[in-house]
């Protein structure tokens, strides 16, 4: 575990030292104020929010991972646990300064939960009382896309999705993340 | 000691970016440089692919693992590259231009080995790997030296390259490098009206890449 | 002593209401309002918080003050209501009404709150509970708040009701589904204004 904790490391002293910090209700109000005018324009459908999310965070994430390899200087990761590692302790640390608890991985390794004790995104929200939005809506679920843009982007597909949100009632907030496979069209052709 | 230019290559191998910063080297024409960067695409995957697999794992750091490594690009004729560097006595120079150094200064020959150490396990020489192999990062070709100019590539991770062209003399492009791929991150992927993929035209890029490898000049 | 707590919009629309009673001195935080006619309960309150509004609007020019402290009393239920004022416009205003109305105090124009005290002797509802409280200067201010609603203590009291809930209600009205003028439905932040008054009131 010791290359765990010298991850995280890295994490807290890009935190300190690279990365520029905004105003926290700035980034919360601004999320907010995406998601609720997404909840109107699509008049309520939250399937649909959530896929626009998702998609956004796609977008996002496809350009963020180059900030991210430039800052934290990191190398390929020797498998997808340290992938995990590198997700929480640095990832989102340089990005939202939370350290998501990683586990519950399946034992072929190929997925794990990410479990967020504070979501900065969150602050402040409560679903609208609408009766479907507690079941429906994933607020944050452009966290999700921003996952798989970046890994796609790293030659990894991978399947994230919220499981469960403290804004809906539930204890804990958890993202389940899948490794789909690695992408090889990089491939150089095997010779024979 | 001036950079001379940069060119950035997107990782399906089309020129999307070129500047020059200081005169120095011949310019070539807008389609010459496109076919620059589709060349060096293709020079830098086959470099890659040739790079020697290693039987097992000891003995290895030995041997004459990381020998072959020709690296004949369009400009590497005139490469007159610098004797095999003497960091690492071991390894046997085949060719006059490549040798592979392992350690301290990779940037000083050609080198198209794994930047990571070769004695790790490298690729198996006939089973079908995924890409990437986790823990072997395979780099192409890496730098190549002219008496005229340096040419340093830098590939991230996402499959982008970066070439630097430097006087022979110059140090340090690691962190040239580095400081590059930040602007670029900055101002080019952060920029929301950029297309992935396609030719940077982004000024406050411009003005960040150029500000900086001036100062250098 | 029983309260009934609202937000009113700056346009006077009524954004959330809450009644609840004293929990200082044992109370049990259930409001227990008495008013002429039994019937008038129920709306009495809002009826009386609304008929403040002129005078709040008298006050709230007269100062910087985001407290306006007591602004009104209506004797005949002898209610005091007490207010506060955000930088919004928005409204806080909280009506409280002693146990026992045996002997509403003369003049509500004096706040020195020393003068005033009740002699509250029979019990109805809660009010057995402050039954020995004869005179409410020199007490602790908890049974000062339950008996007299001018004292110093109790704008204090008030005060930090007040801020607490303002603190509750700006993070309530950030969330991103929150729109202006909207009824504030929130449990959450229903459930901190019940904590706040059961914390100083």
């Amino acid at each position: 575990m010791s290359s765990s904790t010298k991850v995280s490391r890295i994490g807290e002293e890009l935190w300190k030292t690279k990365i520029d910090k905004v105003n926290a209700e700035l980034v919360t109000l601004t999320y907010g104020t995406i998601v609720a005018q997404l909840c109107q324009d699509y008049d309520g459908n939250y399937h649909d929010v959530n896929k626009q999310l998702e998609k956004m965070g796609y977008n996002i994430g496809m350009r963020l991972i180059e900030d991210f390899l430039a800052k934290s200087n990191a190398g390929r990761c020797a498998n997808f646990r340290e992938t995990a590692d590198m997700i929480s302790k640095v990832g989102f640390k340089i990005f939202l300064n939370v350290t998501p608890t990683v586990t519950n991985w399946t034992s072929d390794n190929n997925q794990f939960s990410l479990i967020f004790d504070e979501n900065p995104l969150a602050d402040f929200v409560e679903l609208p009382d609408d009766g479907r939005a507690q079941d429906e809506l994933w607020f944050s679920n452009i966290l999700c896309g921003v996952l798989r843009g970046s890994l796609e982007m790293v030659q990894m597909q991978i399947e994230a999705h919220f499981v469960s949100d403290v804004l809906r009632g539930d204890d804990t907030t958890e993202m389940r993340v899948s490794l789909v496979r690695y992408i090889e069209d990089e491939m150089p052709p095997e010779d024979d | 000691m001036p950079v001379y230019s940069l060119i950035i290559i997107n990782k399906a191998g089309g020129l999307v970016y070129q500047r020059e910063f200081q005169p120095g080297l011949r310019k070539l024409s807008t389609n010459d440089y496109l076919v620059l960067a589709g060349t060096f695409h293709g020079v830098h995957a086959i470099t890659r692919s040739i790079t020697p697999k290693i039987p097992n794992q000891n003995a290895v750091s030995v041997t004459s693992s990381t020998t072959q490594t020709p690296t004949p690009t369009t400009t590497a004729a005139a490469a007159a590259a610098a004797s095999p560097s003497s960091t690492s006595v071991l390894s046997p120079s085949s060719t006059s231009i490549p040798t592979p150094t392992p350690t301290p200064t990779p940037l000083s020959t050609t080198s198209t080995t794994t930047p990571a150490l070769p004695p790790s396990t490298s690729t198996p020489s006939n089973a079908t790997y995924t890409y990437p192999i986790p823990n072997l990062p395979l780099s192409g070709l890496e730098t190549l030296e002219s008496d005229k100019f340096t040419l340093t590539c830098f590939q991230t991770l996402t499959g982008t390259k970066f070439l630097l062209f430097t006087d022979p003399q110059m140090a340090n492009i690691e962190g040239i490098m580095k400081t590059v791929y930040e602007l670029y991150a900055d101002y080019v992927m952060k920029n929301p009206f950029y297309q992935l993929e396609m030719p940077v035209r982004c000024e406050a890029f411009e003005r960040g890449v150029g500000g900086f490898l001036r100062a250098r000049g | 002593m029983s309260y009934y707590f609202t937000i009113l919009s700056p346009t006077d629309v009524p954004l959330f209401n809450i009644a609840f009673g004293t929990s200082k001195s044992g109370g049990d935080g259930i409001a227990r309002f008495r008013f002429p006619e039994a019937a008038q309960n129920t709306y009495m309150t809002q009826f009386i918080i609304h008929s403040s509004l002129d005078m709040l609007e008298e006050a709230q020019w007269m100062g910087g003050n985001m407290y306006l402290k007591h602004i009104d009393t209506y004797p005949p239920a002898s209610s005091y209501i007490s207010a506060f004022l955000t930088p919004s416009g928005t409204r806080f205003l909280l009506l409280h009404q002693p146990p026992q109305p045996n002997l509403p105090p003369s003049s509500s124009s004096g706040p020195g709150g020393g003068s005033m005290s009740l002699s509250v002797t029979s019990g109805m509802g809660s009010s057995g509970l402050f039954g020995g409280s004869g005179s409410s200067s020199g007490r602790a201010s908890s049974s000062s708040i339950a008996a007299n609603p001018t004292s110093p203590q109790t704008e204090e009291a008030v005060r930090q009701f007040m801020t607490e809930v303002y603190e509750n209600y700006v993070k309530t009205v950030m969330s991103p589904f929150y729109r202006r003028g909207m009824e504030v439905k929130s449990p959450v932040f229903r459930g901190k204004v019940s904590a706040a008054g059961r914390k100083w009131l």
